[in-house]
């Protein structure tokens, strides 16, 4: 309590004494040593002389997560699309590093469209990105280079068949020397039409067939380009 | 500590004499020597600015305020996700390719609600992930515990339009609670470029790579007209300096597919952000809000009664 001052006369109005009223008012309340707790926990009273313990907080352990169990969900997310538009496995196959008579870069492809005329090329490409995996072929229609990208797995492609392996295997991975004059195979047409005639009824061990709706692809690669 | 009046003095002020709170004068309230005080604030002089009085509506107001944003508030809250990648989605019948981000859901909870009462507007905190308590602050910890959840790593606010878009604190938010179909917003920080130069930022042209120019084929050239301009540099002039690592909207992406196993959402196109930072999804303002199709346990029950 303060010391006991000598009364002092109000000075000017009222105004000022409410102010030193509610001023004094709020430091009193600094002073309560009851608090009231919002979350209705009251910590126990201090004992003198012991030291301050914070008190422990409740350590909730995390919940299970898809996110630690699946990493690359991504990845995931591919494989599930592919195992809808392949799923044989199939075309996966024929691309894969794993398999030795797989269709690599320098190999001439043909490719079977649903929607379109075929294609036939030397892979001079062959990009891997999961569902996205997709194949560069290149070819010369009427001394015209033409090169077309293909995805493997779209819905489009009916089928890839490999026309003709490369003598030799190739020194790097894309062969776009072969743009160059000096390298150019130039028109695989012919090589296409040779591969379609000695195939024939039976199926060659050459040609990888792709299993979805095979028709027709033979006779539409006989109308004459323009 | 404030003066204190002699007990003779106080006596005289009956306490019934009470003079209205608009007469006083204006005093610091939070002000260390003045303490702290948990008694309601002093009344607001709304109270005299009432409609039943005949007076207009205040248009700057706090009540204003949220009534402008009814339209634009999201009824329900969002989600935090990591965007893990983009990919593309075919559709086997069409053969067509649509090209998707891939985001990814972690541990996403209900940590606290705002409400209008206590803070002026209603939004549901969320959080995402976890952290190590180790590396938490105790007041951290404390919100985290008082929620009953374990320490999130990724913490957001979701504004909502009303009391009705809060949810229960603890509440775990899936992918399912977003349909497939709908659009979304999504909010993150684009990549970030460092310095970038006038080119980058603001599109300048820049300059002739030869025909004489030496050694400012990028720069900005001039940076404004001279006496007539004010002799200065303009402010606001565009010139080089930091870009990017801003928040960015990518209003109204559709969502393409919900994964509840993964714990993915796939949205349509692109988003700001590198690959692994934190979205916040809600639904689209710009777009009619979602109808949650009704719980499979009511159709089951209505089956059964049926």
């Amino acid at each position: 309590m303060a010391s006991i001052t000598p009364t002092l006369r109000p000075l000017a109005c009222s105004k000022s004494i409410l102010r030193r009223i509610r001023q004094q008012n709020t430091a009193v309340r600094s002073m309560m040593t009851t608090t009231y707790h919002r979350t209705g926990f009251v910590p126990p009273p201090p004992i003198p002389g012991a030291p301050h313990v914070l008190r422990k907080l409740k350590a909730i352990a995390p919940l299970p997560s898809a996110a630690n169990k699946i990493k690359d969900p991504v990845k995931a997310f591919q494989d599930d699309q592919i195992s809808v538009l392949d799923p044989t496995g199939a075309r996966t196959h024929l691309f894969s590093r794993k398999n030795p008579e797989s269709a690599k870069q320098g190999d001439i492809l043909l490719v079977r469209l649903k929607n379109g005329d075929p294609f036939a090329g030397v892979c001079i490409n062959i990009r891997r990105q999961g569902i996205d995996t997709g194949i560069l072929l290149r070819n010369q229609l009427t001394r015209v280079g033409v090169e077309m990208w293909y995805k493997i797995y779209s819905p489009n492609v009916e089928g890839i068949e490999v026309v003709q392996r490369a003598g030799k295997r190739a020194r790097r991975e894309r062969l776009t020397y072969m743009r160059k004059p000096k390298h150019d195979r130039g028109s695989v047409q012919n090589i296409v039409l040779q591969y379609q005639r000695t195939r024939g009824p039976a199926s060659g061990s050459t040609a990888v067939k792709v299993q979805e709706g095979l028709k027709g692809g033979r006779r539409k690669s006989k109308k004459g380009r323009k | 500590m404030a003066p204190k009046l002699p007990i003779s003095c106080r006596a005289h002020l009956n306490p019934s004499f009470i003079l209205p709170d608009a007469f006083l004068p204006l005093t610091a309230k939070r002000g260390v020597k003045y303490g702290w005080t948990t008694a309601p604030a002093r009344s607001k002089p709304n109270r005299f600015n009432q409609q039943s009085a005949g007076l207009p509506e205040l248009s700057m107001s706090p009540a204003a305020a949220l009534k402008r944003k009814d339209f634009t508030l999201p009824l329900r809250t969002g989600a935090l996700a990591v965007k893990k990648g983009m990919t593309a989605l075919y559709d086997p019948e069409t053969g067509k390719r649509t090209p998707c981000t891939v985001l990814q859901l972690d541990r996403v909870q209900v940590i606290a609600n705002k409400t209008r009462k206590n803070h002026g507007y209603f939004a549901v905190q969320i959080g995402a992930g976890w952290k190590h308590p180790s590396v938490l602050t105790r007041p951290l910890l404390g919100q985290f515990s008082h929620a009953g959840v374990a320490p999130k790593r990724f913490v957001a606010e979701f504004r909502v339009k009303n009391a009705e878009g809060l949810l229960e604190v603890g509440q775990v938010i899936g992918p399912e609670w977003f349909i497939e179909g709908q659009f979304v917003d999504a909010r993150a920080n684009c990549l970030g470029k460092g310095f970038a130069g006038g080119m980058k930022r603001w599109n300048f042209k820049g300059q002739p790579a030869s025909h004489g120019n030496s050694r400012n084929h990028r720069t900005m050239g001039s940076s404004g007209a001279s006496q007539g301009s004010g002799s200065r540099v303009l402010p606001g002039k565009k010139m080089p300096g930091n870009m990017g690592g801003q928040r960015v909207t990518t209003q109204n992406v559709k969502v393409l597919r919900i994964d509840t196993e993964k714990g993915i959402v796939v949205l349509n196109g692109c988003i700001a952000g590198p690959d692994g930072c934190i979205v916040k999804l809600q639904d689209a303002i710009k777009k009619p809000w979602p109808v949650m199709p009704p719980p499979v346990e009511a159709v089951k029950e209505a089956a059964v009664t049926v």
